[in-house]
């Protein structure tokens, strides 16, 4: 008998919470006086934010000018020429009422341009763009990565540094920025320091560590499209050649659609209100697809730059929520107020 | 002839059998008896089971001993439960059945009660390829089916039946070794553990030790097994069409060229790390109604056998639910993206921010919308849902670390994307308002759906189920008929040692060793004899449940 019992109990599954699900829980119900509060918070919240949003976007300037040179009437026309000469040079003129609050910032863009195409995305070799010196040669197995042909090594087999389609493409337009005071061309400083990511300038992207840099791009040439090589893309201070040069690294960062704004410069004092007039140094060529150039001057905020489509959508959003949360409302009452109500 | 004294067997049924029957027919289950017994033994079982009621308007009894008879006996029981007279003739005992309606809309609409009762030699016959379709048609129409003096093959061949031309699920329950052949003939196998021995158990899918369990077993373990399967499934389905068919949408905008929108890192851990815990936790302590609701209403089980909760229309919608969420999570982050700036000033429409930003929307859309299908908030459930979340912002910014970078330079190119664009203010709005969004819709649908549409189950969550189901036809009602049978019938010695019962490949004549088998037959030696059964059986009755 005594067996019998023991072995009853053996057998016996076991009785915990755990196993006989009898976990103490929390048994939320989607009821009435929860969901329609919660709507109507949301909503009001959301049309705060939205307000806030659309108020400090609408105080922001943004100016956008065209320079691809497409119309006749453009003032870069005849740069836009495919059989044009180098180095072709055009102007912008524009004129400011009233003062363009600083700090101002200076983008180009691009338009129907494909940075986020994968093939010409991955085209790069992470381990050059480190300063490891190993990958700028071939060496046996130590190449650079397959992903950058066909700009790994030029017509006479050396290699190309920094390879890949990425680097390669750099735009390479400069500007220069004039403001007309009584008839005499002033230049408007423009300040290039600190463009791009802190962690791509000091992380990401390495020099190799070679004292001057030039020593380390021996055996190497220059991308195909460039007109200087890597070491020298900045004359005027040492700190900005190479891989870690402000304008490289921008570039290098690939975006996310195809029309996109680069930031150029920044001008720190804001421009006070007069003519200006924009010099460019035309080289890159868009026109073969379709593509266009712009310039563009922005201020920022708390929130960035000047962005409607945030504060409209969270305007949208927010009395959505609220006119949802009245129809539940109502829904609601009808349902239980009748007698019959089950 | 002196009387020298009387023996009685006495075969108690296990407790809760008529409450568990009464129970689960009101389900929707519908329960057949297979048993060994004889008849008048299977009769009285089946009254003292309230199975067969006195109230039943006929109860058929099949009985037959040969074809020609048998089927007789069933087309009249057919003719007259549907009230029509067909003509057919006798000789066409090769035709396979009657043209019938729909068996599904017939029986719906036979409101009477009959009793089907066969006996195993009939049984025999009416298994024949030529009658087993009538004889399935006319079970189907009947509330109770008994079938008595069934042998084990017998059992299987009844099971087997109703498998391949019903689309019904089967489940098989009994206790001796004669049941094993029908629990693993049936979809799903139920043994008894206890007198009758272990061979039952070990041929199951599910044992236990009391009948009555099973009604714990369907109506609860059963019905949310069903629930947190269906849940779990939709909301798999959903999440991977919204985390994949946002490439759909980029395609548009990235020359088609295959660019993957996320980290590839975020794509490997996506389904492993970030929301496979929460669904787990969901699959396994998700209770809709509780246990005490799911046993006082059994009409909540409905649903599962009417396949509402996952079919074709459940799984389009969901799929059209994670294709509505993949649009949102990928054109709010584009219209933002066409203009957004850093705090700084410099640009930030950049991929790898733009990944992060869909890849954090979508870890906290996946998160929210399994917090909302939860019903039952467990412990681990919170720990689950919440600590993916963490995790995911963990393994964020560890991947994106400069440690890792400086050890595995090309593996890990989003090096210092997290830091950029989580400590921006507008990136967490876009995050904010694309989460909001891709839940919103899908709270008012659920919501508006209990207050114009409650199913059962809604209303049994709030307490006001469905009308107490009456069981008080349950208990047993003064019946006229005794507990007792008196048997003075011969006996089926000549049943068994002609064979029509075995296996025709088997070649097995020795008869089955069953002990009510040979306390019978040790009675029916004599003509004369008084089988005194007290009571009702002990070895429950062995069963075949349809649903």
């Amino acid at each position: 008998m005594q067996k019998k019992e023991n072995q009853e109990v053996e057998n016996r599954p076991d009785n915990t919470a755990f196993t006989q699900q009898r976990l103490p829980a929390w048994q939320p119900i989607l009821s009435a006086g929860i969901v329609i509060p919660l709507f109507v918070l949301v909503g009001l919240a959301f049309i705060g934010i939205g307000v806030a949003l659309f108020v400090t976007s609408r105080n922001l300037h943004v100016l956008e000018m065209d320079y691809t040179g497409v119309e006749k009437t453009s003032p870069c026309f005849s740069c836009s020429d495919p059989i044009k000469q180098k180095n072709c040079k055009c102007s912008l003129s524009f004129e400011l009422d009233k003062l363009f609050e600083g700090p101002v910032f200076f983008y180009y863009g691009l338009t129907n341009y494909f940075q986020n195409q994968r093939a010409y995305g991955v085209s790069k070799d992470y381990n050059q763009l480190s300063g490891d010196l190993d990958y700028f040669t071939f060496f046996f197995s130590i190449v650079p990565d397959s992903t950058c042909k066909p700009y790994r090594y030029d017509v006479n087999n050396k290699p190309i540094v920094p390879c890949g389609s990425l680097a390669n493409s750099m735009f390479n337009d400069t500007f220069n920025l004039y403001q007309m005071k009584n008839g005499v061309k002033e230049e408007v400083p423009l300040d290039g320091k600190g463009i791009s990511w802190w962690t791509d300038y000091n992380i990401k992207y390495r020099n190799p560590s070679v004292n001057p840099l030039r020593n380390a791009f021996n055996g190497t040439v220059k991308p195909l499209y460039w007109s200087k090589p890597a070491y020298e893309l900045d004359p005027t201070d040492t700190a900005n050649n190479g891989f870690i040069n402000q304008d490289f690294l921008v570039w290098m960062r690939r975006s996310a659609l195809p029309n996109f704004r680069k930031l150029y410069r920044r001008i720190t004092d804001g421009l006070p209100a007069g003519n200006y007039s924009l010099e460019i140094s035309y080289n890159y060529p868009v026109i073969a697809f379709d593509g266009k150039k712009k310039v563009a001057f922005s201020n920022v905020s708390w929130m960035g730059g000047k962005n409607e489509f945030l504060g409209i959508a969270y305007l949208v959003i927010g009395s959505l929520c609220l006119v949802m949360s009245v129809v539940m409302l109502i829904i609601y009452h009808w349902r239980n107020s009748s007698p019959d109500a089950n | 002839m002196k009387l020298l004294g009387a023996t009685a067997i006495e075969d108690k049924l296990q407790d809760g059998v008529p409450e568990t029957i009464a129970c689960l027919s009101l389900a929707d289950i519908k329960i057949w008896v297979l048993t060994g017994d004889k008849l008048e033994t299977a009769m009285n079982i089946g009254y003292s089971c309230n199975m067969l009621r006195d109230d039943m308007n006929e109860v058929f009894i099949i009985s037959g001993n040969t074809q020609l008879e048998v089927q007789q006996q069933l087309r009249s029981a057919q003719e007259h439960i549907l009230g029509l007279s067909r003509v057919s003739s006798a000789a066409d005992v090769e035709k396979s059945d009657i043209e019938l309606c729909p068996e599904t809309v017939l029986e719906e609409a036979i409101i009477a009660e009959y009793a089907l009762v066969v006996n195993g030699n009939s049984l025999a016959h009416a298994l024949d390829p030529g009658l087993k379709l009538l004889l399935l048609d006319v079970a189907c129409l009947c509330k109770t089916v008994i079938c008595c003096r069934v042998t084990p093959l017998q059992k299987a061949q009844v099971v087997e039946l109703v498998k391949t031309h019903r689309r019904a699920v089967t489940l098989a329950i009994g206790d001796g070794a004669n049941d094993v052949s029908m629990i693993k003939m049936a979809h799903i196998g139920v043994g008894i553990s206890g007198q009758e021995g272990m061979q039952a158990v070990l041929s199951s899918d599910y044992s236990f030790a009391q009948f009555r369990y099973l009604q714990r077993l369907l109506l609860v373990h059963g019905r949310w097994s069903y629930f947190r399967m269906c849940n779990f499934l939709r909301y798999f389905f959903y999440k991977n069409f919204a985390f994949t068919l946002v490439h759909l949408w980029y395609g548009f905008f990235c020359g088609f060229s295959a660019q993957t929108v996320y980290d590839q890192w975020f794509i490997t851990l996506f389904n492993i790390v970030f929301t496979s815990l929460p669904v787990i936790a969901m699959g396994l302590f998700d209770q809709d109604v509780n246990d005490r609701n799911s046993m006082r209403y059994p009409s909540l089980y409905k649903p599962g056998q009417l396949n509402l909760l996952f079919n074709k229309r459940q799984f389009f919608l969901c799929t059209l639910q994670g294709l509505g969420t993949s649009f949102l999570l990928f054109f709010i982050p584009y219209g933002a993206f066409s203009v957004l700036l850093k705090k700084d000033g410099s640009n930030f429409s950049d991929q790898q921010a733009f990944a992060v930003t869909i890849a954090t929307s979508l870890v906290l859309v996946a998160s929210v919308q399994i917090g909302l299908d939860t019903h039952y908030w467990t412990a681990i459930n919170h720990m689950f849902i919440w600590g993916s979340v963490a995790v995911y912002f963990a393994i964020l910014f560890a991947i994106q670390s400069n440690g890792i970078f400086g050890v595995f330079t090309s593996y890990f190119p989003f090096v210092g994307t997290s830091r950029n664009t989580l400590s921006e203010l507008n990136v967490w709005l876009v995050i904010l308002l694309t989460a909001v969004l891709c839940v919103v819709p899908g709270l008012v649908v659920s919501f508006l759906k209990v207050q114009l549409f409650p199913t059962q189950t809604d209303k049994s969550r709030k307490g006001r189920g469905p009308q107490e189901q009456s069981l008080q036809r349950v208990r047993r009602t003064s019946s006229r008929r005794s507990a007792y049978a008196f048997s003075h019938q011969q006996g089926f010695g000549e049943l068994i040692t002609s064979g029509k019962n075995m296996r025709r490949s088997a070649i097995c004549s020795a008869p089955p060793a069953d002990e009510h088998y040979n306390h019978c037959n040790l009675f029916n030696h004599c003509t004369f004899h008084i089988c005194f059964i007290c009571g009702i059986n002990h070895d429950m009755v062995n069963k075949q449940i349809n649903f």
